[in-house]
C-alpha cells in the first residue's frame, strides 16, 4: 500500500502541476484574484504530495521492499540503514524524484513566503514553476518511474556496491540539486517578467534572495563533491575538470554573474535585459547539467542510446525549455524598457566587467565540456579535453577578474573614481607585494608563477578587508566609533567582504596544493621509513582485520617530525570477499590547513606494500574558501533589507522559517 | 560621454574579452587535446614515439607483470591488435585483467606505451566510454557488460554448455 | 479496499486545494506591491550617503530617479487592482478541478500502477527456501549465507555451477576458486573453473583457463571436460593437428556411450581430423571457418552477420528446424542483440507451436540459453 500510495501521490502532483500551469495564467489574463491565488494553494498541495511520494520511496528502501523494481535494483537487505536511505537518490529514478521534490519545495516556499510579491507576478512565477514541474513529472512517470513493481518479488536486492557506500557521496547530490533547482525560481521570475512585459528594480529585489539561496547551496555542493573526490578516490586530486564537475561549475559561474547583475538592476535599474537572459541561461545550464549527468551521455554515448525514450524525452525537455524561453526572450525582451545610464568607470561598470569575465569563463568551460561530444557526433573522432585545456583558458580569464574584485565594492555607483579606489587599496597592494616577495624569497629558485598567484590572493583578501576598513573609517576616527559603525554596517556588506575574501583563500589553497605538493610513491616493508616534507613516516606493520562484510588490511604508520612522534595514521585496503571488490581507504592527518595523505596499493609477493604518501600544504584552504563564500552569502541573505516590504508574519514559526530562507 | 559612446565602450570591452577568450580556446584546443586510440588504431595510424594519446582496450588476461618498486607492465588488446604498456605507480582498485582500461601517455622508441595515468572502470557498472564504443565497433561488446548478472549471457555459448 | 479509500481521500484533498481559493472571492489577499521596495530604496540612499558610498550629488540624482519610479509604481498599482473576475471563469476552473484532476490522476495511475500488489517489506517475508521461488532468489539466499560464512566450501561448490549457468562468470570464477580453497582440489572443479574463466573471456580459452585445464588433467588424465577444452585451446591457437590428436585420443579411450562423444566428433570434423563412427553435421563448412581465421576483425564480424542473416531467412521459410532456431537465438545473444534474440524466440515458438515435441525441445534449449519464461 505504501508503494501504491506513493505512486498515486506522484500522479496527483502531476495533475496539480498541470492545473497550476494554466489556471493562474488565465486568472492573470482576466485579472481574477481568486484564479491567480489558485497558484498558491496548488503549489503547496503539490509540495505535500511530492513529499509524501518521496517519503514513501524512502520507506520502501528502508523496509527493503523488493517488490519495487527500483528497490530491488539499487538496494540490498545487508546495507547499513544510512545507505539504504541515501541509496534512494543514488540511482537515476530516485534522484529524479528528489529533483522534483526540491522543485516543489521551492515552489512551495515562493507560495508561502511570497506575500510581498504583486499578485500577478506571483501567479506567473508559480505557473512557470508548474510548467517545469509538469515536464519533470511526466518524464519520471513515463520513462523513469521509481514505483514500478515486480509481480513475483525477489528475496534479495542487487546492489551492495561498496564504492558507493560513502557519506560524502550521499550528501552532496542533494546539495547540488538544491542549487540547480533553486535557479529555477530566477528562471520562473524571468519568464514571468517576459510574459508580463514588465520588469523593474523591484523585480530584481525579489529575485535576489532566491538566487542567493540557490547559489549558497551550489557553492557548498561543489565544495563537498570536490572534497569527496579528494579523500575517497585515493589519489589526492580535488578537481579533475571532469564533465560531471564541469556540469556543476557552469551554473555556478552563470549564477554568480546573475547575483551581481541582479544587484545592478536592483540598485540602478540598469542591465535589465541582460539579467533576464542570465536568469534563463543559468537555469538552462542547470538543466543541461542535470541531464548530461543523468542521461549518461557524457560517460558513454552508448548509455544514452540504450534507452532511447529517456534520451529523446530529455532532449525534448531541454529543447522546449531552453529553446522556448530563449525565443520568448527574443520576442519580448526588446519591449522591456531600457534602464539607467552609467559611466564605464563605476560600480555598475565593475559589475559589468565581472559579468563579462564570468560568462566568458563559463563559455570556455562549456566548449571544453561539449566540444568532444559534438565532435564525436559529427565526425566520429574521439578526443579528450583534459585539465590543460581548462588551465590555459579558464585561468587567464580569472586573473583579471580577481584583480578587479577588490575595486568593485570601492567604486561609487553611476560614476566612480578609479584613482581614489586605487589609493584606498594601497594597503592591499602593499600587502600583496610583501606576500609575493616573502613567498618568492622562501621558495627561491622554485616556481615563478606561484608567488605571483599568492600575491594576487593576498590582494583579494586584503582588498575585501580594506573595503570594510574604509566603510568603518578604521584608524581615521576613534576606535569605539569605528566599532559602532561596524555594527551598523549592512550585513550584505559583510557578506560581500566574506565572499570575496573566500575567493582569495581558495586561491591560496589551490596554488599551494598544486605547486608545493610533495609526494612519495614506493613500496614499503614493515619498519621502512618514508620521508615526506620533513615528516618521517614509519610503517609499523600490516594487520588484517575482519569487518562486517569485508576483510581489510590495515597499515599502521607512525608519523614523526624531528624525532618527535606526531600521530598514528591507519590507511587500509578493504576486500569485499563475496563480490570480489576492493576499496582503498585513505588516511588523512590534518596539521593546521595542511594535510598528510596516505593511500595503499597492492601487496607484493615479498610482503611489501605499495604506498602513496602526499603532503599537501594548505590544502584545506581550497574548501575553506567556498565555505567562507557560502557564509558570506548567508550573511547577505539574512540582511533585513532584502526582505523589506514583507508584512510581519503572524506566527513565530513563520518568522523562524523566514529567517532560514 | 553620450549614451551611444558608453554603449560602444561596453560593446568594445565585451568584444575584446571575447576575442581573448576565443584565442585562448583555439590555442588550447590545438595544444592540449589528446586523441583516443585502441591498439589496432595505433597500428593503423603508425603513431610515432612521443606523441601523447589515450590508449583504451581490455587488459589481456595473464599479461600483468609486476616489477621492482611499483613498475608494472601489461598488454592492452582490442581483439585486433595488442600493445605493451609500461607504468610505474599504483594501479587503481578496479584494475583487473580482462577488464576495460584507459591509459594516457606516449609510445617510446621501442614501441612500448609509457603510461603516466591509468584509469580503470570507475565503478562496477561503468565501462570507460571510449573503450566501450571501440569494442562495440569491433563486435567484442557484451551487451550485458554494464549490469552484471542482468542478462544470463550466452557469450560463450558456441563452445560452452554442450558438455552438460 | 483501504487502498482505494486512501486514493479517494488524497484526490479529495487535491481537489480541495484548487477549490479553496476559488471559494474565497474578492477577499483573497491582493499581494504586495513595488511601492514598498522603492520606499526602502529611498531609505537606503540615505544610509549609503551616511556611510559615504555615494556623494551628495549622486544621492540627490538617485532620489529623484527613485521617486519618479515610486510615483509610476503607485500609479500602476492603483490601476492593477484585480477586478471582480468573472464567475464563468471560476466555475470553469472548479469544473477542471472536479473532473480534470481525477481523470488525469486515474488515467495515469491505472496505466502505470499495480493496485493489486500489496507491500512486501523484507521483515514480513519468510526466508524459507521454497520450490516455487525463482532461481535468482535461491542464489541470492545462498550468496547472503556465504557473505556471512565465507569458508563454507560446500556452499561455494553448490553455488558455483549455478552462477556459471546464469552467465555470471566472474562470480562463478570466484565461487569455484573459493570452493577449491575450502572444499579441496579436484579435477572436476579445476575443469569447471577453467570453463567459467573461458565464459568470462567470451569463450576464448585464455592462458588462465588453460592453466586450470592443465591442472585438472594433471589430477585426472581422463577428465573429459578438461581434455576437450585443451583441444579447443589448441584449435584456437591454430594448432589443429594437436587438437585433432587430443580429441582422437579421447574418442579412442572414452567409453562408447559417453554423452560427450557427438560433440567431440563434431569438433574433430571441424579441425579436419577423421573420426571413427557417425559424424554429425558441422555448424559451418570448413572452408568458411578457415577463411574466417585469416580475416580481419571487422570482416569476420560481417561474415558472421551474413551467415546469421542467411540462417534467419532460411528459418523463415522452413521453421521446423529447432536446432537452427536455437543456433540463431544464441548467435544474436552473442552478438549482443538481445532484442533480435527475443523476437527470434517468439518466431520460433510460433513456427513449432503445432508440434508439442518440438516445442518442448525448443523450450529446453531456450532454457539452457537462459531465456526461459
Amino acid at each position: 500500500m505504501i508503494a501504491e500510495s506513493g505512486h498515486y501521490a506522484l500522479v496527483l502532483a502531476l495533475a496539480l502541476a498541470l492545473i497550476q500551469s494554466i489556471v493562474p495564467i488565465v486568472g492573470a489574463r482576466w485579472r481574477d484574484a481568486a484564479l491567480m491565488n489558485v497558484a498558491r494553494s496548488t503549489a503547496l498541495a503539490q509540495l505535500l504530495f511530492v513529499a509524501a511520494s518521496f517519503a514513501a520511496l524512502v520507506t520502501l528502501h528502508v523496509t527493503s521492499d523488493f517488490s519495487v523494481a527500483n528497490v530491488y535494483e539499487n538496494s540490498h537487505s545487508l546495507k547499513p540503514l544510512l545507505y539504504k536511505i541515501t541509496g534512494v537518490w543514488g540511482n537515476h529514478e530516485g534522484s529524479m524524484l528528489l529533483w522534483v521534490s526540491i522543485l516543489a519545495l521551492f515552489g512551495g516556499l515562493v507560495a508561502a513566503f511570497g506575500n510581498n510579491l504583486p499578485l500577478s507576478l506571483r501567479a506567473h512565477v508559480l505557473a512557470v514553476q508548474g510548467w517545469v514541474a509538469s515536464a519533470f513529472y511526466l518524464f519520471i512517470l513515463i520513462t523513469s518511474n521509481p514505483f514500478l513493481r515486480i509481480a513475483n518479488p525477489p528475496l534479495e536486492g542487487r546492489d551492495l556496491n561498496p564504492v558507493l557506500q560513502d557519506i560524502g557521496l550521499a550528501v552532496h547530490p542533494p546539495m547540488l540539486y538544491l542549487g540547480y533547482v533553486g535557479f529555477s525560481i530566477s528562471f520562473s521570475f524571468a519568464v514571468a517578467a517576459l510574459l508580463e512585459g514588465r520588469i523593474d528594480a523591484a523585480w530584481a529585489r525579489w529575485v535576489r534572495p532566491w538566487t542567493l539561496m540557490a547559489w549558497i547551496f551550489l557553492t557548498l555542493g561543489i565544495a563537498m563533491g570536490s572534497y569527496w573526490a579528494y579523500y575517497e578516490l585515493g589519489w589526492g586530486g580535488w578537481w579533475f575538470w571532469d564533465p560531471v564537475e564541469n556540469a556543476s561549475l557552469m551554473p555556478w559561474l552563470a549564477g554568480t554573474a546573475l547575483l551581481h547583475s541582479a544587484l545592478v538592476m536592483e540598485k540602478r535599474n540598469a542591465l535589465k535585459v541582460w539579467t533576464v537572459l542570465l536568469s534563463i541561461l543559468t537555469f538552462s545550464l542547470s538543466l543541461l547539467g542535470t541531464f548530461l549527468v543523468r542521461s549518461g551521455v557524457l560517460t558513454s554515448v552508448h548509455a544514452f542510446a540504450t534507452d532511447p525514450t529517456r534520451g529523446v524525452f530529455i532532449l525534448l525537455i531541454l529543447f522546449v525549455f531552453i529553446g522556448g524561453s530563449l525565443s520568448l526572450y527574443a520576442w519580448r525582451a526588446p519591449a522591456l524598457k531600457q534602464g539607467g545610464l552609467f559611466a564605464p568607470i563605476s560600480r555598475e561598470g565593475a559589475l559589468v566587467l565581472n559579468n563579462l569575465l564570468l560568462t566568458t569563463a563559463c563559455a570556455t568551460v562549456f566548449i571544453g565540456t561539449l566540444y568532444p561530444l559534438a565532435l564525436e557526433v559529427l565526425t566520429g573522432e574521439k578526443i579528450s579535453v583534459g585539465a590543460p585545456f581548462f588551465n590555459f583558458t579558464f585561468a587567464p580569464l580569472f586573473v583579471p577578474l580577481l584583480l578587479a574584485v577588490p575595486f568593485g565594492p570601492l567604486l561609487a555607483w553611476k560614476r566612480g573614481d578609479l584613482l581614489g579606489a586605487a589609493q584606498r587599496l594601497m594597503v592591499a597592494g602593499v600587502a600583496a607585494l610583501v606576500a609575493m616577495a616573502l613567498v618568492f624569497a622562501w621558495t627561491y629558485g622554485g616556481a615563478t608563477l606561484a608567488p605571483l598567484a599568492i600575491g594576487l590572493a593576498a590582494f583579494v583578501i586584503m582588498g575585501a578587508l580594506c573595503d570594510l576598513a574604509e566603510r568603518i573609517a578604521l584608524f581615521r576616527i576613534p576606535l569605539s566609533l569605528s566599532l559602532r559603525r561596524a555594527r551598523g554596517l549592512p550585513r550584505a556588506t559583510w557578506g560581500t567582504a566574506f565572499a570575496h575574501a573566500g575567493l582569495g583563500v581558495a586561491l591560496i589553497g589551490i596554488v599551494c596544493e598544486t605547486t608545493w605538493n610533495s609526494e612519495y610513491i614506493g613500496s614499503m616493508k614493515p619498519d621502512d621509513v618514508a620521508r615526506v616534507a620533513g615528516y618521517q613516516l614509519r610503517l609499523d606493520g600490516l594487520n588484517p582485520r575482519q569487518g562486517p562484510n569485508f576483510r581489510e588490511m590495515v597499515a599502521q604508520f607512525t608519523v614523526s617530525r624531528d624525532g618527535e612522534k606526531v600521530s598514528v595514521m591507519t590507511p587500509s585496503k578493504r576486500n569485499f570477499t563475496t563480490r570480489g571488490a576492493s576499496t582503498t581507504e585513505a588516511a588523512l592527518l590534518t596539521r593546521g590547513a595542511s594535510q598528510l595523505y596516505i593511500s595503499l596499493g597492492d601487496t607484493s609477493a615479498d610482503g611489501a606494500i605499495a604506498v602513496r604518501i602526499y603532503h599537501k600544504p594548505l590544502v584545506l584552504m581550497i574548501w575553506w574558501g567556498p565555505v567562507l563564500m557560502a557564509f558570506g552569502g548567508l550573511l547577505s541573505l539574512s540582511d533585513r533589507r532584502l526582505r523589506v516590504g514583507a508584512p510581519k508574519p503572524a506566527k513565530a514559526a513563520a518568522r523562524a522559517l523566514q529567517a532560514a530562507e | 560621454m553620450t549614451r551611444k559612446q558608453r554603449r560602444l565602450t561596453l560593446i568594445g570591452c565585451a568584444l575584446v574579452v571575447l576575442a581573448v577568450a576565443a584565442g585562448l580556446v583555439l590555442n588550447a584546443l590545438r595544444d592540449s587535446i589528446v586523441f583516443f586510440s585502441t591498439p589496432s588504431m595505433v597500428a593503423e595510424k603508425h603513431l610515432g614515439p612521443g606523441k601523447r594519446f589515450r590508449l583504451g582496450g581490455l587488459v589481456e588476461q595473464g599479461s600483468l607483470k609486476r616489477g621492482d618498486n611499483l613498475a608494472v607492465t601489461f598488454t592492452v588488446g582490442d581483439g585486433g591488435a595488442t600493445l605493451p604498456v609500461a607504468y610505474k605507480g599504483i594501479l587503481p582498485d578496479l584494475f583487473r585483467e580482462g577488464q576495460g582500461v584507459v591509459a594516457e601517455g606516449a609510445l617510446d622508441a621501442s614501441g612500448v606505451f609509457r603510461a603516466d595515468t591509468v584509469l580503470a572502470k570507475h565503478d562496477e557498472t561503468y565501462m570507460p566510454k571510449d573503450v566501450a564504443d571501440a569494442l562495440k565497433k569491433q563486435g567484442h561488446w557484451k551487451d550485458d557488460y554494464g549490469k552484471p548478472g542482468n542478462m544470463p549471457s550466452a557469450s560463450a555459448a558456441p563452445t560452452q554448455g554442450a558438455m552438460r | 479496499m483501504t487502498l482505494w479509500f486512501v486514493f479517494a481521500l488524497m484526490t479529495v484533498a487535491a481537489i480541495f486545494a484548487v477549490l479553496w481559493p476559488l471559494s474565497r472571492r474578492g477577499r483573497a489577499d491582493t499581494g504586495g506591491s513595488e511601492v514598498v521596495v522603492y520606499r526602502d530604496q529611498l531609505a537606503e540612499i540615505d544610509r549609503d550617503m551616511a556611510s559615504g558610498i555615494i556623494g551628495a550629488a549622486e544621492a540627490d540624482a538617485a532620489r529623484i530617479e527613485i521617486s519618479r519610479r515610486l510615483l509610476a509604481a503607485a500609479d500602476q498599482s492603483g490601476r492593477d487592482t484585480p477586478g471582480q473576475g468573472s464567475l464563468t471563469l471560476r466555475r470553469g476552473a472548479a469544473v477542471v478541478a472536479l473532473v480534470g484532476l481525477p481523470v488525469i490522476a486515474s488515467s495515469f495511475y491505472l496505466a502505470l500502477g499495480s493496485p493489486r500488489l500489496g507491500d512486501f517489506p523484507l521483515a514480513e517475508r519468510s526466508r524459507v527456501a521454497d520450490a516455487n521461488q525463482p532461481l535468482a532468489n535461491l542464489v541470492a539466499q545462498v550468496e547472503a549465507h556465504l557473505e556471512k560464512n565465507p569458508t563454507d566450501g560446500r556452499g561455494w561448490t553448490v553455488l558455483a555451477p549455478v552462477l556459471s549457468r546464469l552467465g555470471r562468470y566472474d562470480d562463478a570464477v570466484r565461487a569455484y576458486r573459493n570452493a577449491i580453497t575450502y572444499a579441496g582440489d579436484s579435477a572436476d572443479r579445476r575443469a569447471d573453473l577453467g570453463e567459467a574463466l573461458m565464459g568470462s573471456a567470451g569463450g576464448v580459452v585464455t592462458a588462465d583457463a588453460k592453466a586450470e585445464f592443465e591442472r585438472s588433467v594433471a589430477l585426472n588424465g581422463d577428465d573429459a571436460k578438461a581434455n576437450y577444452f585443451l583441444g579447443l585451446a589448441a584449435e584456437q591457437d591454430g594448432r589443429k593437428t594437436d587438437a585433432a590428436a587430443l580429441w582422437q585420443k579421447m574418442l579412442a579411450k572414452g567409453p562408447s556411450d559417453a554423452p560427450w562423444r557427438p560433440l567431440v566428433q563434431a569438433a574433430l570434423v571441424r579441425v579436419g581430423g577423421s573420426a571413427p563412427g557417425g559424424v554429425s553435421a558441422p555448424a559451418l563448412p570448413d572452408g568458411a571457418v578457415a577463411a574466417a581465421q585469416d580475416m580481419s576483425e571487422a570482416d569476420r564480424g560481417s561474415m558472421i552477420k551474413g551467415m546469421v542473416d542467411r540462417l534467419a531467412s532460411r528459418l523463415k521459410t522452413n521453421g521446423d528446424d529447432v536446432e537452427g532456431w536455437l543456433r540463431l537465438v544464441r548467435a544474436y545473444l552473442v552478438m549482443g542483440e538481445r532484442d533480435k534474440a527475443m523476437s527470434a524466440r517468439a518466431d520460433a515458438r510460433q513456427a513449432v507451436a503445432n508440434d508439442a515435441d518440438r516445442l518442448r525441445q525448443l523450450n529446453e534449449g531456450l532454457k539452457n540459453l537462459g531465456l526461459d519464461g
